[in-house]
């Protein structure tokens, strides 16, 4: 799957979201459809899809995942590599389809577009990471079969509030700049809101990391990946005419492998100092 | 009473140490006690903590049929290939293979609920999780303990959803080229069973608390589970504690007397989240010295050595009793015994030899005083007098009754005594109304009469009978003894006026008339020798009494 286009006019208004679970079903699915390919741009004929690649985002560590396996933290009382499963995968990389953002930059101010869906369930949003213009509208829907508490960190207008399962709650982005959002009952809950107001488009890629952006308007944008509320990797200039373009070639390169290895090689590290820390205590123990 | 004041003296000594060596026992076993609780308290939550990091263990090995489950695998991967929504096929498949696969756990092994989750974090298929049911994009994704079994980790954790969860999760593999298929994960909802089993397995009693809430308990049955209810009102207080905060275990702590407690923070998101458990033990502390009978149960009691403590309260009241009997009853009755012969006249005095201690000194005091009374004349008698033994053979039918004088008013009463001969006061202590002898030494000798006249001997014995108002007249003649009788009237005066009666017109001349009288009519009825008057109280009055002396 690839995200294409920006903010689709015909997607439901919170508002109108259905509360029950047996009705809200059908309309989230259609809402977080709706959402990442943001389908229906106002003048279908004008617009132009960015066809790109996001490269290296396996080499990308997700904050919440890697804060949690330190020990330091007391996330678990044990945890230990699968032995058959490759190290390449053990990387906690995130979920390309939820916590990476394209963005293309347009060179004026947009407008806010209409209310955006954003899950809240399985221990996390979806999407974790979101670009948008100020003063649009996050319309938060509760998926899990029990309740949150959402806030914005340090925003005074997104106060800690329970949301009930099938609820939804509200909140428009008061400016430019990043916020990030918690969950007060699940810790591992953490979103990224950056705000900007020449933002025109966004895209997630898939899991493979290909992605698609529409633009309505031709003219020179900046395409820009974006994970855990902040920029990785180079920003590419494009100049959109009539037709679609092909980014292909040229892959938004998020993460740097070397440095993913490295820090592979202290985590490595690291785990064998807890394992070897586990033992003694193990064996004081006894 | 030596023995009796040493042995109480003893008695009070062992009691006030015995005393102080409970006092003192009771703050060593509290103080044992606190220590043994702490340290019971902090093995309790350590046990705990194995118990739970084992059992997570183990229960993960359980997943591995899961993940070994060939429709398992193939069917993820299925899922996998399809990012927008699952494969129907796929959901039905893989509810089939974990109801297969749960079917062969055994039930002390299994999970509560099994999830299947894809790359994408969605739940597949799930069993024992109805809270999701009809929710088709239910995910679990986003939890690190999921994501880290994603990406080829087995591990634990702790949820607080719905309820709390302990959870674990591993890999599922399909293709070892690839990253995993997916994770397979197992919840055990942490209730009153899971806290029950948990504390038949630990014997510990056990609270789990989330959101400020007590979420599930279970003891032993020695301890009452709702006594586990009063860590809610601490669970405030307990983001103070240092060691809680940073560490994850608390200090013991009290609550309200009744239980001693230590918390301990749970592994895994629970932590971040304030949740944990408490182990409890109630305190074994005595509030005092008696305190001990209130904890004491059948085995302690029954190593007090009930026969060995019985003998020694029976011996040392037995010797209580031995050494009062000895010091105390004994004497009082040989004294009781002697007084008894005393009053019966069986002997004429107490004999202080036979007496010890206290008691002779009162026989030999009873002795003077007798001696001192008797050597003044002897006080009023208080019984009936016995003429035949004081005057000797009295006559059937005397001539004139010693109480039928006929009187003028002067004297209320005279009481003759009859007449004795002048004896030894030694000789003469062998009854009533017989005069006590006087101690060597005691005897003192009778002031002259006024007149001059002799002084008579010391009175042998008396009379007591009351005579009627003016009884005295007519009294017959005897020795001249009116010397005395100024002083007897000086007295009689003096009683009159004590007793509230008139005196006016009384003269001595009247009163020794006739006292002259009566004396010389007892003198010739009796044939005494002489006549002594005395004074005494009858009925709140004065009157005489007349003691006919034979020599």
């Amino acid at each position: 799957m690839a995200g294409v286009g920006y903010f689709p006019p015909t997607m439901k208004a919170p508002s109108g979201l259905p509360s029950s679970p047996s009705r809200w079903r059908s309309g989230r699915a259609l809402g977080w459809l709706a959402a990442l390919t943001f389908l229906a741009p106002a003048s279908a004929d004008a617009a132009a899809k960015l066809r790109g690649k996001v490269d290296g985002f396996r080499n990308l560590l997700n904050p919440v995942w890697a804060e949690a396996r330190d020990p330091k933290q007391h996330g678990y009382s044990f945890r230990e590599p699968v032995a058959t499963v490759r190290a390449e995968f053990r990387r906690l990389f995130p979920h390309a389809p939820k916590e990476i953002c394209v963005a293309a930059f347009a060179a004026s101010p947009q407008k806010a577009p209409p209310p955006v869906l954003v899950r809240v369930g399985g221990g996390r949003t979806t999407p974790v990471t979101i670009v948008v213009p100020p003063g649009t509208r996050l319309t938060f829907q509760n998926t899990d079969p029990f309740k949150h508490r959402l806030h914005g960190v340090g925003i005074p207008t997104f106060q800690p509030a329970d949301t009930a399962r099938a609820m939804t709650r509200e909140w428009s982005v008061p400016g430019a700049g990043v916020f990030e959002i918690r969950d007060e009952l699940a810790p591992s809950l953490r979103m990224w809101v950056i705000a900007d107001p020449t933002v025109a488009a966004i895209a997630y890629p898939s899991m493979k990391g290909d992605f698609a952006l529409t633009v309505e308007e031709p003219g020179e944008y900046t395409v820009q990946a974006y994970f855990a509320g902040k920029k990785v990797g180079p920003a590419l200039p494009v100049t959109v005419k009539d037709a679609d373009l092909d980014l292909t070639k040229t892959p938004l390169k998020v993460g740097d492998e070397k440095a993913a290895a490295a820090a592979d090689k202290a985590e490595a590290d690291k785990d064998k100092a807890a394992a070897a820390e586990d033992g003694d205590k193990s064996g004081a123990g006894k | 009473m030596v023995l009796s004041r040493f042995w109480y003296a003893l008695l009070g000594l062992v009691l006030g140490a015995a005393l102080f060596l409970l006092g003192i026992a009771s703050s060593m076993y509290n103080r044992s006690g606190l220590r043994a609780r702490a340290e019971g308290l902090s093995s309790d939550a350590q046990v705990v903590s194995w118990y739970l990091r084992d059992d997570a263990r183990q229960r993960s090995a359980q997943l591995i049929p899961f993940a070994l489950e060939s429709d398992v695998g193939k069917y993820l991967q299925k899922s996998n290939e399809s990012e927008g929504k699952v494969p129907e096929d796929a959901r039905a498949k893989l509810t089939q293979a974990l109801t297969r696969v749960n079917a062969q756990i055994p039930k002390e092994a299994g999970f509560d609920s099994v999830f299947v989750v894809d790359q994408h974090g969605r739940v597949v298929a799930y069993l024992g999780y109805a809270q999701a049911s009809g929710m088709d994009d239910f995910e679990l994704g986003g939890y690190p303990v999921v994501a880290d079994a994603l990406h080829g980790y087995v591990r634990d954790d702790t949820l607080v959803l719905d309820r709390m969860y302990r959870v674990v999760a591993r890999p599922v593999e399909y293709d070892l080229a690839s990253m995993p298929a997916g994770a397979i994960i197992g919840a055990r909802v942490i209730d009153d069973r899971f806290a029950r089993e948990l504390s038949s397995r630990t014997g510990a009693a056990i609270a789990f608390y989330a959101n400020g809430q007590r979420a599930a308990a279970g003891s032993p049955v020695d301890f009452q589970t709702a006594n586990l209810d009063a860590i809610v009102g601490d669970l405030t207080d307990l983001e103070q504690d240092k060691d809680y905060k940073e560490k994850g275990r608390s200090a013991v702590r009290e609550i309200a007397g009744m239980i001693a407690v230590q918390y301990t923070r749970l592994p895994g998101e629970a932590w971040q989240l304030g949740a944990g458990y408490a182990v409890a033990r109630q305190p074994a502390s005595v509030s005092g010295p008696l305190g001990f009978f209130g904890h004491a149960d059948e085995k302690d009691k029954k190593a007090g050595n009930w026969p060995i403590a019985l003998l020694v309260a029976l011996v040392a009241g037995g010797l209580g009793i031995a050494f009062s009997v000895l010091e105390h009853t004994r004497p009082l009755r040989v004294f009781k015994t002697e007084a008894e012969k005393f009053a019966a006249g069986s002997v004429e005095q107490l004999t202080p030899s036979r007496f010890r201690g206290l008691f002779r000194k009162i026989a030999a005091d009873v002795n003077d005083g007798v001696d001192k009374q008797l050597a003044k004349g002897g006080g009023p008698r208080r019984g009936p007098a016995d003429f035949k033994e004081v005057l000797g053979d009295i006559p059937d039918q005397p001539a004139m009754s010693a109480f039928s004088l006929p009187g003028d008013g002067v004297a209320d009463a005279v009481a003759p005594s009859g007449p004795s001969s002048p004896q030894p006061a030694s000789s003469a202590r062998s009854g009533p109304g017989r005069a006590l002898p006087s101690p060597p030494g005691a005897k003192k000798p009778r002031p002259p009469a006024p007149g001059g006249a002799a002084s008579p001997p010391a009175p042998p014995a008396h009379l007591d009978a009351t005579m009627p108002e003016g009884g005295l007249t007519g009294w017959g003649t005897g020795a001249p003894d009116e010397a005395e009788w100024q002083e007897v009237f000086q007295e009689f005066v003096a009683t009159k006026q004590q007793c509230g009666e008139n005196i006016d017109g009384f003269t001595y001349e009247k009163f020794a008339e006739r006292l002259r009288k009566n004396r010389d009519t007892l003198v010739q009825k009796y044939g005494a020798k002489r006549v002594k008057f005395g004074v005494h109280v009858k009925d709140g009055k004065a009157a005489l009494k007349a003691n006919p002396i034979k020599e």
